[in-house]
């Protein structure tokens, strides 16, 4: 899907982010924004809180996930940095610039990407929706048709620039997606699950693209609830629930930092001795079902027992292994899974 | 090429894939039709200007006003609003080009009312100011265009305005004299008759298809470009101060 023909300039490798650096540098400050939505259309009113107290820093040429389930406040926070919502307390800058003072000028250095379906013109062809949103950035004439050009040859639509985009598979409305986002040739670029609904190939070509993004330089703000997504693509993440940032580390980082959890799987073993399992101390989670079951520990002097117990009842298939970002992310927001609170 | 021609081009792409655009040429013969025969039954011949002009002006302002409307509703439905307010563009500028876009594709409604006028009643009305009736449907046009935007921030701040876009065409059509002369009216309701620029316009086309010299074309079209520049300015504004109030509610993308 990726072309290398015309790929802009390479501005800049990216950088390690050195926490505590200048919030003057940073390509996105966030200092401890609140959102809270009035639900005036319910009896009595209601007040939601989608962001409380967020603060976070993304450094310039990083790429930076957002994870969180539906409803932590992932998107909301987008919202707040492309400046289509205020936030009701505290600040948000974007390239030093604030997202309610300074709208105009944030727009004009920031590109917006949505997942699925919405924000493409489905009547018209992949040309026709580049022009139109490249002239909403201020491109004129023969730079804009060059720069439409260049962008669906980027992902891989050249071939289809004249089809409507009503026609296009998930992946391909994407595609063109990501080319609309990149039309103003942002500095910052915030996806809001760009890869949602797309197919394992797609999503891989997705990734590809983003690396690209970041050798070029520019700023990445990714939101996503796949963990694997994340893993491959971002420097950093940060976990989001219940509008609460709960933390921001390199993608590295959690993993050691979360290194004292570790996974126990074994086979054949009766649930009499599962129970036994999960009562020593440091098991943190305990899931059997066929005879196989799962054993979650907190710290290594856990997982000792836990094997010297399985070992001990005659239990011999044992294997361990560490948790992947996703087991981390249910540590750290508990094991609600994916549901909307 | 300006954002305003780019918007213009923009929904003259898309009209020929929206059938609602296609309206006016459906509904233009048939009021023309009515009004031929009612002005035949009463014997007023002298009306068959009125009856090619109104129809010719009742499309192209449903077409804007309905424009106006659906093009914020539409683009919120469909995300692309909230894409739209997060690029650097004014959206004034982009709704005015749209709308002015339908309403001069609507300007073919008058060619299509002067031949069934032709055709059917055998009414062939005379031209003899070309160039004036080309520069007021021109500016009027545009006039529609900056009036009917007005709507549009109505629409991104109550997504349940419809009601008001309907109510708004007959009393309009009433208060400019598109229907009937603007003198046939109670005389404390003209004043606000010639705030309205479709009377304006209406006279204008009207004059422009009588034989007798047109008085003051040039200071008449002056009125109508101004009266729609004032609406487009309210329209801005009014737009900027919905989308502030949106931002700060979070109610931009509520359908």
């Amino acid at each position: 899907m990726v072309s290398n023909a015309e790929q802009g300039p390479v501005r800049q490798e990216a950088p390690e982010y050195a926490p505590g650096g200048s919030a003057a540098t940073d390509a996105i400050v966030v200092e401890d924004v609140g959102r809270v939505y009035v639900d005036r259309r319910s009896r009595p009113t209601r007040e939601v809180t989608a962001l409380s107290g967020v603060s976070l820093r993304v450094a310039p040429g990083e790429v930076h996930g957002l994870l969180g389930p539906n409803g932590a406040g992932k998107t909301t926070l987008c919202k707040i940095l492309t400046t289509t919502l205020e936030p009701t307390t505290g600040s948000a800058r974007v390239l030093g610039r604030d997202v309610t003072g300074q709208s105009r000028a944030v727009r004009r250095s920031i590109g917006l990407v949505f997942g699925g379906d919405r924000g493409l013109y489905g009547r018209l062809s992949a040309r026709e929706n580049l022009w139109f949103w490249g002239a909403m950035y201020g491109l004129r004439r023969s730079r804009l048709r060059a720069r439409a050009e260049v962008l669906l040859e980027r992902v891989g639509l050249a071939d289809r620039a004249d089809s409507r985009v009503d026609t296009f598979s998930r992946g391909m409305k994407q595609r063109l997606h990501l080319a609309r986002g990149l039309v103003g040739d942002p500095r910052v670029l915030i996806l809001d699950e760009p890869t949602v609904g797309m197919d394992p190939v797609a999503a891989l070509d997705f990734r590809a693209l983003i690396g690209e993004l970041r050798r070029e330089g520019r700023t990445v703000l990714l939101t996503t609830h796949d963990m694997a997504e994340a893993e491959a693509v971002c420097d950093r993440v940060s976990l989001i629930d219940r509008g609460r940032l709960i933390m921001t580390e390199s993608t590295d980082a959690v993993g050691r930092l979360l290194s004292g959890y570790e996974r126990v799987v074994a086979d054949d073993v009766p649930a009499e001795l599962a129970r036994r399992v999960e009562a020593l101390d440091g098991v943190v989670a305990v899931r059997h079902e066929a005879g196989r079951v799962e054993v979650e520990t907190e710290q290594p002097s856990a997982t000792s027992a836990v094997l010297s117990v399985l070992a001990g009842a005659g239990v011999h298939r044992v294997s361990t292994a560490r948790p992947d970002l996703g087991e981390v992310y249910l540590h750290l927001v508990g094991r609600r899974g994916m549901a909307v609170t | 090429m300006s954002l305003f021609l780019v918007s213009l081009r923009f929904q003259l792409r898309l009209a020929p894939r929206s059938p609602g655009t296609l309206q006016v040429w459906a509904t233009a013969p048939l009021f023309t039709a009515v009004f031929l025969s009612i002005a035949e039954h009463a014997g007023r011949t002298d009306l068959t200007s009125y009856a090619i002009v109104a129809p010719t002006l009742m499309g192209q302002w449903a077409l804007a006003l309905g424009i106006a409307g659906e093009l914020i509703t539409e683009e919120r439905s469909q995300g692309t609003l909230e894409a739209m307010i997060a690029t650097p563009c004014r959206l004034s500028v982009v709704v005015v080009g749209r709308i002015c876009a339908v309403s001069l594709l609507g300007i073919t409604a008058m060619a299509e009312a002067w031949l069934v006028a032709g055709l059917g009643f055998g009414r062939w009305i005379a031209v003899p100011h070309p160039f004036v009736l080309g520069a007021a449907l021109l500016a009027n046009a545009a006039a529609m265009a900056g009036t009917a935007s007005i709507l549009s921030s109505l629409f991104v701040l109550m997504p349940s305005a419809r009601i008001v876009q309907n109510t708004l065409n007959y009393p309009l059509y009433l208060l400019s004299g598109v229907l009937v002369p603007l003198s046939t009216l109670p005389g404390w309701l003209r004043p606000f008759g010639r705030l309205v620029f479709l009377s304006w316009s209406a006279d204008l086309f009207r004059d422009a298809l009588d034989g007798a010299a047109v008085s003051g074309p040039a200071a008449r079209i002056a009125v109508v470009a101004l009266l729609g520049l004032s609406g487009y300015v309210i329209g801005a504004l009014l737009l900027a101060r919905v989308l502030r109030r949106v931002r700060r509610l979070g109610t931009l993308t509520h359908t």
